[in-house]
């Protein structure tokens, strides 16, 4: 038995390296991602004891779960609002990048680029508290209408669910702005002249060439804002003032005050499963822009 | 073909982005305990309160122990991953990197709960090694997509060429591989540190009694009397960041112009 | 050029080499010998398995069947870094972050020699090259001919027993790519190491080889000094891929002497020895070949000096010191292309023009 070079063989080949050097990360993600996820399912199927999950197949979870009137007013609530938030933020995103990537000079794009993702990385809790502080009672902008005397009484502009998206599409900017960006870079120019050329105006030429050409960055760029937002804890709690809660806030109700970690998961999962169909639907919808790209 | 409009709208955008850190520091040079306009007057001393702090003190000191832990484990985790994924293909490479890459797209929230259950589970105590495990699963696509760019861009005839000169596959990666992607190694530790640092949910579900920074400031909003002072720590922290992105961007820009490669953008 | 090599013994001996991507099968039964001191390209279109093969001599590539011998040794457990020889990349692959010296002493690094005697060798290199007191250069900072010579001097200072060429020229500009051919050759014969070098631009492979392997496909369809390739390729499809060829019908009518009779279409009855039939066919339905330089017109009051024919021009390139006519020979449609070299004081004919032209059966080539 020849094993040794059998086994050199093996070891040499492209996949076998291939698997070695992306196991440690792999097995991380495993352990750390993809069991507690199986995990959550599984409880998600199991009886809530008292302080105990019983192992025990029931699929009371579920039916308490979507029978639940508060339930589903909070997951529509949250859908309209990550809808919203998509929509304005994917609307305001798109003349940005279509700004730095048609109009600004290549050398100065990345200047551009850095310069928007800053705000992104500063703390997020503060930044959500601030528009808190700039939409309040007394805040910044109803004491500068104050002030220049266009309103006597201040505006509530807090707790509502436009406070909500506003906050959102701030936090969310750079998620939009990035994929679009990227896919309008891949556009050669050459096409657009082509389209002039071919007697189309300028505005045409954006509308039959320049955005189904960006359609997949878009595409990207609403997925990438739609699901994290649905899943979105703390905006809710400081700007709605915990009066608008939304899935992540009864998720966390369940899993750590009230203590039903079954419900919690029937909770998490349901959500997700709701997500994970309105994006593949998206996605089908624009099967035909995202054909032949990668 | 200039418009003008166009060039309006993105400053004005830029404004919307900057708003909020532009009010940061002025609250927290005001000497007033609400925070409204109009100003009541300049003062350092939230600041100073901040330094008597000793739940701030513990707070900050766990979420550096985090958020260096984090940024080596996850850049190193990133190195294997990134190298496999720029040099091998293998089967089932699409799926073992969505994987890994699922952090990015998947709420927080659901990453937090999946996690505390397990962990609990297991019997493990939530502490700040918890929360560590938590931050990894999450800076670790970031890592990565910045780490691709440093090993795509590096030309693989480099390290055929030391090969071919005599040196073995590690005194390789050792003289020609590492030297020409760290870089990029040093710019994925300075993104996980920011990311991790700034992270709330995970801290939030995993730290047990633990406080993090943010976690700590979140616990703090409650109480109008302490946002002065917070504003004042959220000043700090926006400066830091600041200052961690732009060494990270040098770094990433210097890493793509060693390679010969191009610039085609930021960091995600 | 060609002569001497013939006896020299063999350095590279590939045998019955197979090599597969998973169903995709590159190399397809290489066996060929590589003499020793002799310049030697691989040359074929893209695709063809020459970088492979080239890889393979490196150890870049493993083999799925066959064996590689280099230097009478099999090469089968010997890694790329213990291989006597050395590479020069397409991209030259010069290291960004160290200087021109680090460079080309990159590879001493395990060598036992003091610092100053290897600086010493460095600074050699480095002059053999022609980059005398370029060492402390930044190597991003160099332009593309200078850091195809640095890689020059990084793989020979190791003084390999073969250096391998991946299509070193292919990145220059046209003037410094045939500068850079010239320096090769007369570099090659300087220090007597066997060069292999794979390029695309049978050119280039026709000027810098002793003996040129024409690869098509995973095979080699050819393997020949240039000037063999070039009078007497063995297919119409190494004919074609080196330098331009033309083609007429021909019929062969029968064999006899060592001479193949044929009908060949614009050129009437003609008789071709067998040994300008490469490929070995001496019956049924042919082609001849020849160059566009073998034929000439004649002007007025010029008489052939073998054979003559005629026909219309159909079209005149002219490229300075040459012109191509495309000649319609009589009896024919498709139009052959003749090359005539300018002279002072000799018209360019028109178009339309009607013309005599001169040919010989010892310039033609039997294909199948």
């Amino acid at each position: 038995m020849d094993w040794k070079s059998r086994l050199r063989r093996v070891t040499r080949t492209e996949a076998f390296s291939g698997y070695a050097l992306v196991s440690p990360t792999a097995l991380y993600a495993i352990l750390m991602l993809a069991a507690p996820l199986a995990t959550i399912l599984a409880f998600s199927f199991f009886k809530d004891g008292y302080l105990v999950v019983v192992r025990e197949f029931t699929l009371q979870n579920y039916i308490d779960t979507w029978s639940d009137e508060i339930f589903r007013a909070i997951l529509m609530r949250s859908l309209i609002v990550s809808g919203l938030v998509t929509l304005v933020t994917v609307l305001l995103a798109f003349p940005i990048a279509y700004y730095v990537s048609f109009h600004v000079e290549a050398s100065k794009k990345s200047r551009w680029l850095f310069l928007i993702t800053i705000p992104f990385w500063t703390s997020y809790l503060i930044r959500v508290f601030l528009w808190k502080v700039i939409l309040g009672y007394n805040g910044v902008v109803n004491s500068a209408l104050l002030g220049v005397g266009i309103i006597d009484t201040p505006f509530q502009m807090l707790n509502n669910v436009p406070a909500i998206a506003i906050t959102l599409a701030h936090a969310y900017a750079p998620f939009a702005i990035l994929p679009i960006f990227v896919s309008l870079e891949k556009i050669d120019r050459a096409l657009l002249e082509a389209g002039q050329d071919l007697g189309e105006s300028k505005m045409m030429t954006f509308l039959r060439v320049t955005l189904p050409l960006a359609m997949p960055g878009v595409v990207a760029a609403v997925l990438i804002v739609f699901i994290p937002t649905i899943g979105d804890y703390v905006t809710p709690e400081l700007i709605g003032g915990g009066k608008l809660p939304m899935v992540a806030n009864m998720i966390q109700a369940q899993m750590l005050p009230l203590d039903n970690k079954p419900l919690g998961s029937a909770i998490a999962v349901s959500a997700m499963v709701v997500v994970a169909l309105i994006s593949f639907g998206f996605v089908f919808m624009n099967r035909r822009f995202l054909r032949g790209q990668k | 073909m200039k418009l003008p409009g166009l060039r309006l709208y993105a400053l004005v955008y830029l404004l919307f982005l900057y708003a909020p850190i532009f009010l940061l520091p002025i609250f927290a040079f005001n000497d007033g305990t609400i925070i409204a306009f109009p100003l009541k007057g300049f003062t350092t001393s939230w600041f100073g309160q901040m330094f008597g702090n000793d739940t701030l003190a513990r707070a900050v000191r766990n979420s550096m122990i985090i958020a260096v832990s984090s940024a080596v484990l996850a850049t190193t985790l990133g190195i294997f991953a990134a190298r496999a994924g720029s040099r091998f293909s293998f089967p089932g490479k699409g799926g073992i990197m969505g994987l890994i890459m699922l952090p990015l797209v998947l709420p927080e929230i659901i990453v937090a709960v999946s996690l505390l259950v397990v962990l609990l589970g297991m019997g493990m105590t939530l502490s700040v090694f918890t929360v560590i495990l938590g931050h990894v699963l999450i800076c670790t696509p970031y890592a990565i997509a910045i780490l691709n760019t440093a090993f795509s861009s590096l030309d693989r005839s480099l390290e055929e060429a030391a090969v071919d000169l005599g040196e073995t596959k590690w005194s390789t990666f050792r003289l020609i591989t590492l030297p020409l992607v760290m870089p990029g190694i040093i710019s994925s530790l300075l993104i996980s540190f920011t990311i991790s640092l700034d992270e709330f949910i995970i801290a939030f579900f995993l730290a047990g009694n633990e406080p993090t920074l943010p976690t700590y400031i979140f616990s703090q909003l409650r109480f109008p009397k302490q946002i002065p002072m917070i504003m004042a720590l959220g000043t700090c922290l926006v400066l830091l960041s600041i200052v961690l992105l732009t060494i990270a961007e040098y770094f990433r820009r210097r890493g793509i112009a060693r390679s010969g490669g191009k610039d085609t953008g930021g960091f995600l | 050029m060609t002569v001497q090599s013939a006896d020299r013994p063999s350095m590279i001996e590939f045998q019955d080499v197979h090599k597969y991507y998973g169903d995709y099968h590159a190399l397809r039964g290489i066996t060929a010998s590589i003499r020793a001191g002799e310049f030697f390209s691989l040359l074929g279109p893209s695709g063809c398995g020459k970088t492979t093969l080239l890889r393979t001599i490196a150890g870049f590539e493993g083999i799925s069947s066959g064996a590689v011998m280099i230097d009478g040794k099999h090469m089968e457990h010997v890694p790329a870094n213990q291989r006597p020889t050395n590479m020069v990349f397409q991209s030259y692959a010069i290291f960004p972050h160290l200087s021109v010296e680090q460079n080309v002493g990159f590879g001493l690094r395990r060598d036992p020699r003091s610092e100053a005697d290897k600086a010493k060798a460095v600074a050699e290199a480095l002059e053999m090259v022609g980059l005398k007191g370029y060492g402390a250069r930044a190597a991003h900072a160099l332009s593309g001919g200078q850091r195809q010579r640095v890689a020059l001097a990084r793989a020979l200072i190791l003084k390999p027993k073969v250096l391998l060429l991946d299509e070193p020229l292919s990145a220059l500009d046209k003037k410094m790519r045939e500068q850079m051919q010239v320096e090769l050759i007369k570099l090659q014969r300087q220090v007597g190491i066997t060069f292999v070098l794979v390029t695309h631009d049978q050119e280039e492979a026709l000027v810098m080889s002793d003996r040129i392997a024409v690869m098509f496909e995973g095979e080699i369809a050819q393997l020949a000094d240039p000037e063999t390739l070039y009078r007497r390729p063995n297919s119409r499809r190494v004919a074609d891929f080196i330098g331009v060829m033309n083609f007429l019908p021909a019929t062969i009518l029968g064999e006899a002497n060592g001479q193949i009779q044929v009908e060949a279409a614009g050129l009437g009855r003609v008789e071709i020895e067998t040994n300008q039939a490469p490929g070995a066919i001496s019956e049924g339905e042919a082609s001849v070949g020849f160059r566009p330089e073998t034929l000439t017109i004649l002007y007025e009051g010029q008489t052939a000096s073998d054979r003559e024919t005629a026909g219309t021009i159909d079209e005149v390139v002219y490229y300075g010191d040459m012109t191509y006519y495309d000649v319609r020979l009589d009896g024919v449609d498709k139009p052959v292309r003749i090359s005539m070299r300018n002279v002072f004081g000799r018209p360019v004919l028109d178009i339309g023009t009607r013309t005599r032209v001169a040919w010989s059966a010892g310039a033609l080539v039997l294909f199948r």
